[in-house]
């Protein structure tokens, strides 16, 4: 069971609580900016994640840390590339369906890269 | 654990042409019609069908509706499961939605399943001009005022961020109060633990191994418990999962009648999801059955699925691709869990079960495979094995839900 109690890190484990309070607050908006926040504190505690892949199509290999959602808060790939992570937002409010996959994705990262 | 089949209506074409026979269509929705009948006598609880656009080959389900309201008057028990209604308001007017699924509701006297979801096609979100990334906040407010226009008289209408209609009284009203049990299609866990967050069903499609299914479990009803927000007026608790679906006197045999379906089914869902080969589709001028029969790793693929109905687990595993996606792709072309005998489709199915897996869905109809074989796989699934999973549904299941669902007080309206 995931559960921000699960990370380490206290700043990320921070975030994570805080992004989750806001999300049952609903105040979905302020909860995708903290997770992008945990996601790149994340990124920063964890830079071996940026040089890992996935391979979308045979011989087509593409940053796993690109699997973050793209769903107004965009993580851009040449950031990734430059190994200088950016979250770009192209809109500012977002639902609470988008506030819960942010959320999902941001704690089982962190949960599996032992954060 | 419950049981159902699943619908893409796939028509690969023929090899040697550009285009279908003309009544190649036609007989894919017939036979259709009857695999559903049969499941339906023989005690199938749902079947689900999808609703995709412009994917030729890979579904020509584009308007789940009629083909639902047609089964409404063929069967008697089955579900009649929308798997999904894509509800961005650029594909279907939440009204339009909402009428229609009251109005199939009433034809099959309350058996509706309302699955939605988004669509994550470059063909189909380009062809309706639905923007990749609000497609999630489109279906969510789309969704919750479909909810609210079968249950509301009048409906006081809505300005919203995607659409808005004045107050109307949205007519006719579903048989099923307050509304017909809403599923989400989930093809990543993040999906599912949205599903379990607002208080809907979660209709896997990433061919999910039963201890991952078992993990997502856990954690689904332990979300909808404990922190569930519903989008509906009622919850609708549950999980499924899709699985490729053929039997045969032998395991070998089942492979064989099986090969060409998980096979092309993966091929030309890569295909057309994959923004490198779905974005640049040119329309009516592929023929993605041959390219699949030609594509260099076809005999690689042909010998893996050859192989797979006697892999172990941990073999299968060693050459899975980690994507989720990927993964679920790769599953889908691998030909094991329910393809086999009746003794190793029951030994497959209850892993599922021990894991709590609320429905196992078959994709039975896909690729290549003949309409004979699916007949005989759902006559024979239906006569030797669905009763025994029946019965313990009823006892032991029911039991383990009603302890996961134990102190819940909003309303629930589940068919599971």
């Amino acid at each position: 069971m995931a559960k921000p109690e699960q990370v380490s890190d206290v700043e990320l484990r921070a975030l994570l609580e805080s992004a989750h309070e806001m999300m049952r607050k609903g105040k979905s908006s302020e909860a995708v900016r903290t997770l992008s926040t945990a996601y790149l504190k994340l990124l920063a505690l964890k830079p071996d994640l940026l040089d890992r892949t996935i391979e979308p199509l045979p011989g087509r290999k593409m940053p796993a840390v690109m699997r973050w959602p793209m769903l107004g808060a965009n993580l851009t790939l040449e950031s990734v590339l430059a190994k200088q992570p950016e979250i770009q937002f192209i809109r500012e409010r977002f639902s609470v369906s988008e506030a819960i996959t942010y959320y999902e994705y941001t704690l089982e990262c962190a949960i599996a890269a032992n954060a | 654990m419950k049981f159902g089949l699943f619908y893409e209506l796939q028509l690969p074409k023929p090899y040697d042409r550009e285009t279908w026979d003309p009544a190649d269509e036609r007989r894919i929705y017939h036979e259709m019609l009857d695999q559903v009948e049969l499941a339906d006598q023989l005690g199938f609880d749902y079947v689900f069908e999808v609703e995709h656009h412009f994917l030729e080959e890979y579904s020509h389900s584009s308007a789940p509706e009629l083909m639902m309201a047609a089964l409404s008057q063929r069967t008697k028990s089955i579900r009649l499961g929308h798997g999904i209604v894509l509800t961005p308001p650029p594909y279907n007017h939440p009204a339009r939605v909402a009428e229609r699924i009251a109005a199939l509701d009433l034809l099959s006297n309350g058996r509706v399943e309302f699955g939605t979801g988004e669509s994550a096609s470059d063909m189909e979100l380009g062809g309706f001009r639905v923007e990749r990334g609000l497609k999630k906040a489109m279906w969510e407010e789309a969704t919750r005022e479909i909810t609210n226009m079968m249950v509301s008289e009048p409906y006081a209408g809505f300005q919203g961020e995607f659409f808005s209609m004045p107050a109307r009284n949205v007519v006719p009203k579903p048989l099923q109060r307050p509304h017909p049990p809403i599923w989400v299609a989930a093809s990543r866990r993040e999906t599912t633990m949205v599903a379990a967050r607002l208080g809907i069903a979660s209709l896997g499609f990433g061919f999910e191994t039963p201890e991952e299914l078992g993990e997502r479990t856990r954690e689904y009803y332990r979300l909808l418990r404990e922190e569930c927000m519903p989008i509906a007026h009622a919850l609708n608790p549950g999980l499924a999962v899709l699985n490729t679906f053929m039997m045969g006197p032998t395991d070998e045999e089942a492979i064989r009648r099986s090969a060409g379906g998980p096979g092309f089914f993966s091929y030309s869902l890569g295909y057309y999801y994959n923004p490198a080969t779905g974005s640049k589709h040119p329309p009516g001028r592929v023929n993605l059955y041959r390219a699949y029969k030609d594509s260099s790793s076809e005999g690689e693929a042909e010998e893996r699925v050859a192989r797979s109905g006697f892999l172990t687990e941990a073999q299968i595993r060693e050459g899975e691709p980690r994507e989720e996606v990927q993964r679920a792709l790769y599953r889908a072309a691998r030909s094991g869990n329910a393809i086999g005998t009746e003794q190793r489709l029951r030994a497959t199915l209850r892993r599922y079960e021990e894991q709590h897996l609320d429905v196992m869905i078959f994709v039975a109809q896909a690729g290549d495979r003949k309409h004979e074989h699916i007949m005989e796989s759902i006559d024979t699934f239906g006569r030797k094995l669905l009763p025994e999973f029946k019965e313990r549904h009823e006892t032991e299941h029911r039991k383990w839900r009603e302890e996961q669902l134990r102190g819940i007080e909003f309303p629930i309206n589940s068919s599971i």
